[in-house]
């Protein structure tokens, strides 16, 4: 296993070497798909120049980056190459060494089980061999280092790339098991992006899976953990927040920030579906809007948690794949992330009907997502709706692609002890059949 | 001894004689001074085409004939016309440009010379026009080469609108724009004082964010109101004129090189009884009384010159200059020139920019925290391998 990882480790630095030193690293960097105005490097630049002339960096609408990342950048900006070569490497090693562990589990599970001569035929097929298991983590490694998405986001520069890295970090530790540093690093990320904030449901209900912990209401020992995990995770929250007011001494990070996440002044066309529906948007009607668009996010937690909530691994990707596709600017970037983990649930795949139609869309959408840009913007033969469908494409292939799963996942989940769906599985197949 | 007294006597009585001139015509002299200008420029411009747009192309043929009338030559005009309507294939009457019905007034003429034509009036040329960073390859005849004793009357006529004079139907100038190329020509003492008359919709709009001393500034119509147009003829089928400009050409028309005729008058031109809409005017930023600007200080290239049949003897040591009685007369104060050249700041050298650190507090913090995390996880037993 390490000689492979080597070598993938190997061609991967090639690649993004190869694409710093080349001129396309520039015209990377102002693509629209792969730099957003959150993690745009130009900006953090811009940021760190007006700091040096002794302004405020959020002062004027260029710097959108948390406080914290001002302190990282302000030492590696000479060598931010190298700092966004290595944070992909984070993510695949740590995504790696989670897939290694969720296998541990499953075989455990998986070899309890069939000793127990618990699974019904028909439910053979979804087994993992062992074999087949054993390539994962590299599988994974390699949907992630070597994704276009991620590659093309590493080269911009973009902090996306050290976004999904304290992502990836926050799911190890998860899984590790260690709650204190998952919810520091769950704050971490929240701190960075919002969004993360979905994932608290998942980890807690993975803790509690872990120290065998029912899920129920009315038992003490849920409040028990639960209020550990919160006050673990909205303390280093406050404690984040505050230091980062330390930086700079004002509270200006937070609507420059936060409100700018929440608020989504800034209209740039992006893989998100956010900026074509404000562009045409009447001022009276925005704030209702700007509140569905952004509850649309939250909400698909509580009902996924509760139909989930004994994968939480899943339930994790699940989320994280909800976060970006419908997080207010979205990039390739976080859209490599989720797609790095699908190697995990590799043994969905024969049941995924529309694998061929997905694919082709992602690939088609992501061929032509310049293609229309050029022709809006510098032909000036298309407009937005051109560039606006094919931003809507992209989204409901992706919806697709992690729908699916879930569907399937829920109707033959192979892993995890759950004979009676796979025995409702059969049913329905033995049903079809007749 | 009594020839030195006679000459005594006769400087004696000359001085007498010419203070006693002076003190006759203090207001004039106080005028002959006050004005401060010793040459004159105009740039006219007319910002839209299209053969309906004829009326704009005679607006600015009109004040251009007048300004050339009154004496300024074409050397010091800046001619800017959007479209050619003289040689306009729709136009009845080949190279002529009418103002009045009738075919009274031909104000296209014989010796017309136009600096910018067509496609080259744009913002970019219009600013470069006044800044003056135009290319090294530019001709004399485009550019506007005043100094800090020169008068400018700047026209412009076209479609404007709240805040912006729109150019050639596909660009726009805003009146901030405008402004900071007023305040640059004052920065770079491009001009002594500087009339600004405009002839479009909303055109107060234009002149209500300049800031720079020493503008004047004129307006056919007030913002939310539009200014309209004169007269169609029938046979041109057109609208020859605006209406603010056909009153201001009439009145134009009376003023010849001589005359006392001053500011106050020209803003009582086109009331809104004749105008419908109200012009207006703005001359907080002007330095003079504007009862005491002549027209022809604009309008017009008038040398100040006395003439005299004294003669005057150059070797003697010149009387003192008489001190001007504030009666009638606005006090000038001086107005001094933006200190360009700090010379005291460039002898030395510019402090090196600090670069920013982060305070120690939050370094210390940050740090603690990371090793109380670190050692919360992995245990204190650890301590005893790092010592």
């Amino acid at each position: 296993m390490a000689a492979p990882l080597t070598l993938l480790l190997i061609v991967a630095v090639t690649i993004r070497a190869v694409l710093f030193r080349s001129s396309l690293a520039e015209l990377i960097s102002e693509r629209v798909e792969v730099v957003s105005p959150l993690n745009a490097w130009k900006r953090v630049v811009e940021g760190l120049a007006l700091l040096d002339l002794g302004v405020s960096p959020y002062s004027g609408d260029v710097f959108h980056e948390t406080p914290l990342m001002i302190y990282l950048f302000h030492f590696t900006v000479d060598y931010a190459e190298i700092v966004f070569m290595v944070s992909p490497y984070f993510v695949d090693c740590l995504s790696c060494l989670l897939a290694s562990l969720d296998r541990a589990k499953i075989f455990r599970k998986q070899k309890y089980a069939l000793e127990s001569d618990r699974y019904p035929a028909d439910c053979l097929e979804l087994l993992r061999s062992p074999k087949e298991m054993f390539y994962i983590p590299l599988k994974v490694a390699m949907f992630y280092l070597l994704n276009p998405f991620t590659i093309l986001s590493c080269v911009a520069k973009s902090t996306c790339g050290l976004n999904n890295a304290i992502i990836a970090l926050f799911i190890f530790c998860t899984l590790k098991g260690s709650a204190l540093l998952s919810g520091i690093l769950l704050a971490l990320a929240t701190y960075q992006s919002i969004y993360p904030l979905t994932l608290f449901a998942p980890a807690l209900l993975f803790f509690l899976q872990r120290l065998y912990i029912p899920v129920n209401l009315r038992r003490s020992s849920f409040w028990c953990f639960t209020l550990q995990y919160a006050f673990i995770y909205v303390g280093s929250l406050v404690v984040i927040t505050g230091l980062s007011f330390f930086l700079l001494g004002s509270w200006d990070f937070i609507p420059s920030v936060y409100g700018f996440i929440f608020s989504v002044p800034d209209l740039t066309p992006n893989i998100g579906l956010f900026w074509y529906f404000f562009a045409e948007m009447f001022e009276h009607f925005r704030l209702f809007f700007i509140c569905v668009f952004q509850i649309n996010v939250f909400f698909y937690t509580i009902p996924l948690s509760i139909k989930l909530k004994e994968h939480p691994v899943f339930l994790i990707f699940m989320q994280i794949a909800i976060i970006s596709i419908f997080k207010s600017y979205p990039t390739v970037g976080d859209v490599a992330l989720y797609m790095a983990f699908l190697p995990a649930w590799s043994h969905l795949y024969r049941f995924l009907r529309n694998i061929f139609l997905v694919s082709c869309v992602l690939l088609a959408c992501s061929a032509l997502f310049p293609v229309l840009w050029h022709l809006w913007i510098y032909a000036g033969s298309a407009n937005s709706n051109f560039y606006y469908a094919i931003t809507l494409l992209f989204n409901f292939g992706q919806t697709f692609l992690i729908i699916r799963p879930l569907t399937r996942r829920r109707k033959h989940p192979g892993g995890f002890d759950n004979e009676v769906s796979c025995f409702k599985s059969s049913v329905w197949k033995s049903s079809l059949k007749s | 001894m009594s020839h030195d007294f006679l000459q005594m006597h006769l400087k004696a009585v000359i001085s007498c004689l010419l203070i006693f001139l002076y003190k006759v015509h203090t207001t004039k002299a106080g005028q002959f001074f006050s004005s401060g200008h010793t040459n004159n420029w105009a740039v006219l411009v007319c910002t839209s085409r299209f053969w309906f747009n004829y009326r704009h192309v005679a607006n600015t043929l009109s004040v251009y004939r007048s300004v050339k009338r009154l004496g300024i030559p074409d050397s010091h005009i800046v001619l800017m016309l959007a479209d050619d309507m003289a040689c306009n294939y729709r136009n009845p009457k080949p190279a002529t440009v009418f103002s009045h019905k009738n075919m009274e007034l031909n104000v296209y003429g014989d010796d017309v010379e136009v600096d910018y034509r067509g496609y080259e009036v744009t913002v970019e040329n219009f600013l470069r026009v006044l800044t003056g960073r135009l290319p090294p390859s530019t001709p004399r005849s485009k550019r506007l080469l005043s100094d800090d004793r020169s008068n400018i009357l700047i026209y412009l006529t076209g479609h404007g609108g709240n805040g912006f004079l729109k150019f050639q139907d596909s660009e726009e100038i805003s009146n901030m724009e405008l402004a900071d190329a007023f305040e640059q020509m004052w920065q770079k003492r491009r001009y002594n004082e500087l009339l600004f008359i405009i002839d479009t919709c909303q055109g107060a709009s234009m002149y209500e964010r300049f800031y720079s001393p020493n503008l004047m500034a004129l307006a056919s119509s007030q913002v939310g109101e539009d200014s309209l147009s004169h007269q169609p003829d029938l046979a041109i089928g057109v609208h020859l004129m605006d209406k603010y400009t056909f009153y201001l050409l009439e009145f134009l028309e009376e003023v010849h090189p001589a005359s006392q005729a001053n500011m106050n008058d020209l803003f009582k031109v086109c009331p809104q009884s004749q105008c419908v809409s109200t012009p207006g005017h703005r001359t907080d930023l002007f330095q003079r009384d504007p009862g005491s600007v002549l027209i022809t200080d604009f309008f017009g290239s008038v040398r100040k010159v006395e003439i005299t049949k004294d003669t005057i003897n150059l070797t003697s040591p010149v009387e003192p200059p008489i001190q001007r009685s504030g009666s009638g007369d606005i006090q000038i104060e001086s107005l001094t020139y933006v200190d360009q050249l700090p010379v005291a700041e460039i002898i030395h050298q510019k402090p090196k920019q600090k670069d920013w650190h982060p305070p120690d507090g939050f370094i210390l913090g940050l740090w603690t925290l990371i090793l109380l995390v670190f050692f919360q996880t992995y245990g204190i037993k650890h301590l005893k391998h790092i010592f």
